[in-house]
C-alpha cells in the first residue's frame, strides 16, 4: 500500500516541477484572481487568530520576517538577513529598510519587538515563542530576540501566518490582550504585505488590492485578489469547473478532488502543505477504562483497516501517516503501520483480560472534531464491531460542547484532524508532552506520559544539529507507534486547485496559502 | 386616524410579544448545560477555574438570573443586543450585515409566491377539471410534498452545473464592474433560484386556497346576478371574485413568515446565501449565545412586521376588515 | 373556512360510515393510503424481511442502484442504500407521528380550553399561541437541538413544540362554532360537567377539521426532522431519510442517488400522506368539497 502511495507522491512531483518551469517564463502583471474561502473568516489579524482561514487574507496583508521555500529552506522576507549566535541564544534580524505599512508609516524593529508581545500574549500557539525573553531593538531596522534556551523551532515560527508583523501605531493603543478584540482586526486592518484591505463583507467575501509601497520592487503581480467565501464544497467545485473561481486550496473532500482532477482546465495538487501538516488520526483516552491497556488500544489499530480508509474513504487522494508528524516533514520517519489482523487483535483483547460475554467485549463511545470525518466514525463504529467491541457515535453540537469534553478528558475514542504547524514543537509536542495533559482541546487530551518521550521532546526542542534532532525525532516517532495513544492512519488530503490556463505559479511551498502570493500571476 | 390607531395598539402588542420572545429565549440559553464563560474558555483552548471565574465576574455571569435577565432586556430596549465574541463584534452590526440579504430573499419569495400563486388559483378555478387545475393540484403538492433543501439541490444541480444559466453560490458576483443597474442584475441572477426554492413550498399553499376560494366566490350570488346582469366573464372574475378571494389567502401569507423564514434558513445553507440563516447556523455551532439570542429576536421582530404588513395589504384588498385583524 | 360546515350532525345514520364511502370515491386519495400503509408496512417489518443491516459496510462505496444487486446503490461507505431508506422510514415515520401527535395534543388542549371557556383564558392562551406563531419554528428548533442533545426524544420534543399554534387555532375556531349549536345548549343546561362536554360532546363533534389537520401535521412533522437532519442536527448513531441527505449532501455532484433517493422517499410519503389528507377533508366535510 505504502508503495503506491509513495509512487502517486513522485508521480505529482514530478507533474508539478515540470508545471513550474513550464511556467518560469514571464509573469504578466495585474488582472483580479478570484478564489475562495471554504469557511467564514471572523478575524483578519493573523498575529492573534490561528486558523488557515484567517491565513489566507492574513498572510496578504502582514508580512513575517521570513518566508519558505518548497525545500522547505528560509528566504529573506521582511529580514534581509539573519543569524543565530553559537549558543543559540540570540537570533537577529536585518530587516529591509523600505518596508512600509499600507497607511506609509515606516516598520521598524519596534513594530517586530511589539508584534512579538502580542503574539506571545494571544495567540493560541504558547510554545511558539515562549523561550523569546525578550526582543531588543538596538536600531531602527535591527530586532534581536534574547531566547531563554535554543530554539530551532523559531525558523518556522517567523514564516508563513505565524509571525505577522502588526503597525504598533495602530494596534499599540490598548492593553496587549486586548489586541484580540482590536476593532481594526477585521475592517481598516493595516499591514505591511503585499496586497491591502478593499472590503471584508462577513459571510461574502474579502477583497485585497495590490499595495503599490510594497517592500519587493515589482510585486505583486496582481492587481486585485477576490476571495469569495463559498462554505459548500460542492457548490465549490461547481465554480472551479465553470471558471467563477480561478484557484482555490485547502480542498479535503476525496470525491470532490478526484472529480476536479478529471476536469481539462484545471490542476489539482496535494503539493505544498507541508507545513501545515494535516493529520487525520484516532485519538485513545489512555487514563480511564479499557483504552488504558496498551494492548486494547493495538487490538484497536489492528481492527481498523487503513487499507479501506485510503481506498473507499479518502479514494487513493491522502497520504499514509504512521507517526504525529507529517510524512511531508523533514523530520518524518515513517514507521511499521497495524495492517488488518483481526486475530491478532482478538487475541491481544482476550489477553487483556476482555472476553466476549454476551456477544460484545466492551462498549466504548467516539467522538468527532468536525462533520469531514464522520465517514471515519461510522467506519471505526462498524469494524469495532468485528471484534465484538460495541461503539457509540457521540455527536456535539456545537465546537465548545466538544472541545470541553476533549479538553477534559471525558471521552472515550475521537476522530479528529490536527495540524503540525510547521515545526514539530508547534504543533506535535501538545499532543504528547504529559506536562500538557487534558489542557483544553488539541492538548495532550489523551493524557498520555511516557518519561522518555518527554525526555526526547525536551532535548530536540533544543538540539540546534539538525541532523541529531531527526535522530530524536525518529526514536520519539518510534514510541508513539508503538504505543498508540494517537492511532494514526492518513493525511487530511488537503489539496490547491487552480485554472491550469490562468494561474501563473501558485502557492505551492509548505504553507498551502497562509504565505504571500506576490509573485502568483494570472496569465 | 383609525389606520393610525390601529398601527399604535399592533406596535405596543408588538412590543409586548417581543419581550416575552426575549425572556423565554435567554432563559432557554440560561438552562442549558455550559455558559458563556465556558465557551470562551473552550474557544480560547481551555481554562482553569480561576480564569473562569474571571470570565464570569467581567460578562456578569456571576450575578443572580433576574439581575442578568434584566440587564439583558435593558440593553436591548438600548437597541444593544450585546457582544458577539465569537465574531468579536456588536452583535447589533453583526446582523444589520446580514438581514439585508434574508429579507430580500424572504420578501421577494413571499411576493412571487403569492402573484405566482393567486394567478394559477383563479385559473383553474375558472375550469376546475381542466388541464391547468389539474397541473395546479401537482404543482400544489409537490411543492408541498418535497423538502424545500432537497428541491434546492435539484435546482442547484439542473441549473446551475448542467446548464450553467444561474451562478452557485452567494448573492452578488464581486468582480463584476459597472454601474447601479449592472450590479442589481447581478443580484437579481444570484437570487433567481434560491427565490424559486423558497416560493415552491408557499406557492403550493396559496395557490390551493385561491382556488378553494375562488371556487366559492363564483357560486355566491352576487356573482350570479353580476352574471345575469351580463357583467363580462373577466370583469366578473377579477373584479368581483378575486376581490373577495384575496382577503384570506393575504391572512394566510401572513402566517406562514415563520414559516418562511425557517424555509430561509435551509435555503441559505443550500445556496451559501449571505443572511441570517447562515450566520445563525455558525452561531449555533460555536455557541455564541450573544448572537443567537440576537437572531432569535430579529427573526420574531421580522415575523412581527410581516404580519403587521399583511394586515396593511389586507386593509387595501378589503377596507370593510375591521380594526383587530 | 370551516365557518362554512355548520351541519354536520344533520346527516343520518353513520357519518362515519358515509365519509369512508367518499373517501373511497376519491382515487387520489385511495392511491396515497394504499402506498401509504405500504411504507408502514415496510417501516415495521421490511428490516426483517429484507435482512440486510443497514449499519454494515457491505461493497465499495458509491456502487450506483442496480448494480452487484444493490437496487438502490451503495452509500459513501459502501452501505446500502434500500436497507438504509427502509431503516430511515421507521424512524423517520415514528419522528413524525410522535412529534405530530405532542403538537396535536398541545394544540388541542390549548384550543379547546380557549374555545370551551372564553373570557380571560381564551385571551391568555390565545396571546401565548400568538407568541409560538412568531418564534422562528426551524431556528427555534436548531437551538433546542444544539442545547440540549441531538437525541430523538430531543428532537421530537423541539418539533412538536414549534408546531402546535395551527391545531390550536383550528381546535379553538371548531369550538366557538360548536359552541352555538343546539345540542351543545342543551346538554349544557342538562348541567353535565365541564370537562365532560368538552371531551365527550364537543370535541367529537369538532374531530374531522382536527383530524385533517393532525394529517398534514405528521407530514410536516417527516419534513422537519428532515431539515434538521440535513443541517446535520440529528443522532448519529440513527439512520433517517433526512440524515441520509445530510451525510451524503457533499457527493451529490458525483453520486447524486445518494440524496435524491431519500429526497424522494420524503417527498412520496409527504405526498400521500397530503393525499389522504385532501381525501379526508373532502370526505369529512363534504360541503367544502371543491367539486
Amino acid at each position: 500500500m505504502r508503495h503506491i502511495f509513495k509512487g502517486l507522491m513522485t508521480a505529482t512531483a514530478l507533474a508539478s516541477m515540470v508545471a513550474t518551469s513550464a511556467h518560469a517564463d514571464e509573469p504578466k502583471k495585474g488582472g483580479t484572481l478570484v478564489t475562495v474561502l471554504g469557511s467564514n473568516v471572523r478575524n483578519l489579524n493573523s498575529a492573534v487568530q490561528s486558523g488557515i482561514v484567517t491565513g489566507f487574507p492574513g498572510a496578504q496583508l502582514f508580512a513575517s520576517p521570513l518566508r519558505y521555500d518548497e525545500n522547505w529552506e528560509p528566504q529573506p522576507y521582511l529580514a534581509e538577513t539573519w543569524e543565530t549566535s553559537e549558543d543559540g541564544l540570540t537570533v537577529t534580524l536585518n530587516l529591509v529598510k523600505n518596508a512600509k505599512f499600507h497607511d506609509g508609516t515606516p516598520l521598524t524593529s519596534a513594530d517586530v519587538a511589539f508584534s512579538v508581545e502580542v503574539i506571545k500574549a494571544n495567540h493560541p500557539f504558547k510554545s511558539m515563542f515562549a523561550p523569546v525573553d525578550s526582543v531588543e531593538t538596538p536600531d531602527a531596522h535591527t530586532a534581536v530576540l534574547k531566547l531563554s534556551k535554543p530554539h530551532p523551532a523559531l525558523m518556522l515560527a517567523m514564516s508563513g501566518q505565524l509571525m505577522s508583523i502588526i503597525p504598533k501605531h495602530i494596534y499599540g493603543d490598548g492593553e496587549i490582550t486586548d489586541v484580540k478584540a482590536h476593532p481594526r482586526n477585521n475592517e481598516n486592518v493595516v499591514g505591511s504585505g503585499p496586497f491591502k484591505l478593499v472590503e471584508f463583507k462577513n459571510g461574502e467575501h474579502v477583497i485585497l488590492e495590490r499595495f503599490d509601497d510594497f517592500f519587493i520592487d515589482g510585486r505583486p503581480y496582481l492587481d486585485k485578489i477576490v476571495m469569495r467565501i463559498i462554505t459548500d464544497p460542492a457548490a465549490r467545485a461547481i465554480a472551479y469547473e465553470n471558471g467563477e473561481l480561478h484557484m482555490g486550496a485547502f480542498e479535503s473532500l476525496p470525491r470532490i478532488i478526484n472529480r476536479l482532477k478529471d476536469v481539462d482546465s484545471l490542476t489539482v495538487t496535494a503539493d505544498g502543505y507541508g507545513a501545515i501538516g494535516p493529520l487525520d488520526w484516532l485519538a485513545m483516552n489512555t487514563t480511564k477504562g479499557p483504552l488504558a491497556d496498551v494492548r486494547v488500544r493495538k487490538a484497536i489499530a489492528y481492527a481498523v483497516d487503513k487499507n479501506f480508509i485510503h481506498k473507499a474513504l479518502m479514494q487513493g487522494t491522502a497520504s499514509d501517516s504512521t507517526t504525529g508528524i507529517h510524512p511531508d516533514s523533514p523530520f518524518y520517519a515513517a514507521q511499521d503501520g497495524y495492517d488488518l489482523d483481526l486475530e491478532k487483535s482478538a487475541a491481544l483483547l482476550d489477553e487483556a483480560g476482555f472476553p466476549v460475554k454476551d456477544g460484545s467485549r466492551m462498549s466504548l463511545t467516539i467522538d468527532f472534531g468536525w462533520p469531514g470525518v464522520k465517514p471515519q466514525v461510522e467506519y471505526v463504529k462498524a469494524a469495532l464491531k468485528k471484534v465484538d467491541i460495541d461503539v457509540e457515535v457521540v455527536s456535539s453540537a456545537d465546537f465548545p460542547t466538544w472541545a470541553k469534553k476533549m479538553g477534559t478528558g471525558d471521552f472515550d475514542m475521537s476522530w479528529d484532524t490536527v495540524f503540525n504547524w510547521g515545526d514539530p514543537v508547534i504543533g506535535v509536542h501538545r499532543t504528547y508532552d504529559s506536562s500538557n495533559i487534558q489542557k483544553g482541546v488539541w492538548s495532550n487530551t489523551q493524557g498520555y506520559s511516557n518519561a522518555r518521550v518527554d525526555e526526547l521532546m525536551a532535548m530536540a526542542a533544543v538540539e540546534t544539529d539538525d541532523a541529531k534532532r531527526k535522530a530524536l525525532y525518529a526514536e520519539f516517532q518510534a514510541i508513539i507507534a508503538d504505543e498508540v495513544p494517537v492511532y494514526h492512519t492518513n493525511t487530511l488530503p488537503y489539496h490547491t486547485v487552480y485554472n491550469t490556463d490562468k494561474v501563473g505559479n501558485p502557492p505551492i511551498g509548505i504553507w498551502g496559502t497562509s504565505t504571500p502570493i506576490d509573485m502568483t500571476y494570472l496569465k | 386616524m383609525i389606520f393610525l390607531q390601529t398601527l399604535l395598539v399592533r406596535s405596543v402588542y408588538a412590543a409586548i410579544l417581543l419581550l416575552a420572545v426575549l425572556v423565554l429565549n435567554f432563559s432557554m440559553m440560561h438552562l442549558a448545560p455550559g455558559d458563556v464563560a465556558d465557551t470562551i474558555a473552550q474557544a480560547n483552548g481551555g481554562a482553569d477555574a480561576e480564569v473562569l471565574a474571571a470570565i464570569r465576574a467581567e460578562y456578569g455571569l456571576d450575578q443572580p438570573f433576574l439581575v442578568q435577565l434584566g440587564r439583558y432586556i435593558g440593553n436591548v430596549l438600548q437597541g444593544n443586543l450585546g457582544y458577539s465574541f465569537y465574531y468579536r463584534e456588536p452583535v447589533t452590526e453583526l446582523i444589520m450585515q446580514r438581514i439585508p440579504a434574508t429579507l430580500l430573499l424572504v420578501f421577494s419569495a413571499q411576493i412571487l409566491a403569492l402573484l405566482i400563486g393567486v394567478f394559477l388559483g383563479v385559473v383553474s378555478a375558472q375550469n376546475p377539471n381542466g388541464m391547468t387545475s389539474h397541473f395546479v393540484t401537482f404543482i400544489a403538492l409537490f411543492g408541498y410534498s418535497a423538502p424545500v433543501f432537497w428541491t434546492g439541490i435539484l435546482l442547484l444541480i439542473g441549473f446551475s452545473l448542467q446548464f450553467q444559466w444561474f451562478p452557485v453560490a452567494g448573492m452578488r458576483d464581486v468582480t463584476i464592474e459597472g454601474g447601479f443597474f449592472v450590479k442589481t442584475w447581478d443580484v437579481i441572477v444570484h437570487l433567481i433560484l434560491p427565490m424559486i426554492t423558497l416560493a415552491s413550498v408557499f406557492l403550493a399553499l396559496y395557490s390551493r386556497l385561491t382556488r378553494a376560494t375562488m371556487l366559492e366566490q363564483l357560486r355566491t350570488d352576487y356573482v350570479r346576478t353580476a352574471y345575469a346582469k351580463g357583467v363580462p366573464h373577466r370583469k366578473v372574475v377579477y373584479q368581483h371574485a378575486l376581490k373577495n378571494a384575496l382577503s384570506p389567502v393575504i391572512t394566510l401569507a401572513g402566517l406562514q413568515f415563520s414559516a418562511v423564514i425557517s424555509g430561509a434558513v435551509l435555503v441559505e445553507a443550500v445556496f451559501s446565501w449571505p443572511g441570517l440563516g447562515t450566520l445563525a447556523f455558525t452561531s449555533i455551532l460555536a455557541r455564541d449565545t450573544p448572537t443567537i439570542l440576537g437572531i432569535l429576536f430579529f427573526s420574531a421582530l421580522v415575523v412581527i412586521v410581516g404580519n403587521l404588513l399583511t394586515d396593511l395589504a389586507q386593509k387595501l384588498v378589503d377596507p370593510r376588515i375591521g380594526g383587530k385583524g | 373556512m370551516s365557518d362554512l360546515t355548520t351541519d354536520a350532525p344533520h346527516v343520518s345514520q353513520s357519518p362515519w360510515g358515509q365519509a369512508w364511502r367518499r373517501f373511497r370515491g376519491n382515487y387520489a386519495a385511495l392511491l396515497g393510503l394504499i402506498v401509504l400503509t405500504i411504507i408502514i408496512f415496510a417501516a415495521i417489518f421490511g428490516p426483517a424481511i429484507y435482512g440486510i443491516d443497514p449499519y454494515e459496510m457491505l461493497w465499495a462505496p458509491f456502487s450506483p442502484p442496480g448494480v452487484d444487486g444493490f437496487w438502490l446503490g451503495t452509500d459513501y461507505l459502501g452501505r446500502d442504500l434500500m436497507a438504509q431508506i427502509i431503516a430511515g422510514a421507521r424512524v423517520s415515520i415514528i419522528i413524525g407521528l410522535s412529534a405530530a401527535f405532542m403538537s396535536v395534543v398541545i394544540g388541542v388542549s390549548v384550543g379547546a380550553l380557549a374555545g370551551f371557556y372564553r373570557g380571560w383564558v381564551e385571551e391568555v392562551l390565545m396571546r401565548i399561541t400568538e407568541f409560538f406563531q412568531v418564534l422562528p419554528t426551524l431556528l427555534f428548533a436548531m437551538v433546542i437541538v444544539a442545547l440540549f442533545g441531538a437525541s430523538l426524544p430531543m428532537i421530537t420534543v423541539a418539533i412538536g413544540v414549534v408546531s402546535w399554534t395551527a391545531v390550536a387555532r383550528i381546535t379553538r375556531s371548531e369550538f366557538l362554532r360548536i359552541r352555538e349549536l343546539e345540542f351543545f345548549m342543551a346538554s349544557r343546561s342538562s348541567g353535565t360537567r365541564p370537562l365532560k362536554i368538552m371531551f365527550s360532546v364537543i370535541l367529537p363533534n369538532a374531530l374531522p377539521p382536527i383530524i385533517v389537520q393532525s394529517a398534514l401535521m405528521v407530514g410536516s412533522a417527516i419534513l422537519f426532522e428532515a431539515g434538521l437532519s440535513f443541517l446535520g442536527l440529528t443522532d448519529p448513531n440513527v439512520v433517517s431519510w433526512g440524515q441520509i441527505i445530510g451525510s451524503n449532501r457533499q457527493y451529490i455532484l458525483d453520486a447524486g442517488y445518494t440524496v435524491t433517493i431519500p429526497g424522494v422517499a420524503i417527498f412520496i410519503t409527504v405526498l400521500c400522506i397530503s393525499l389522504v389528507g385532501d381525501g379526508l377533508n373532502d370526505a369529512l366535510n363534504p360541503k367544502l368539497k371543491d367539486r
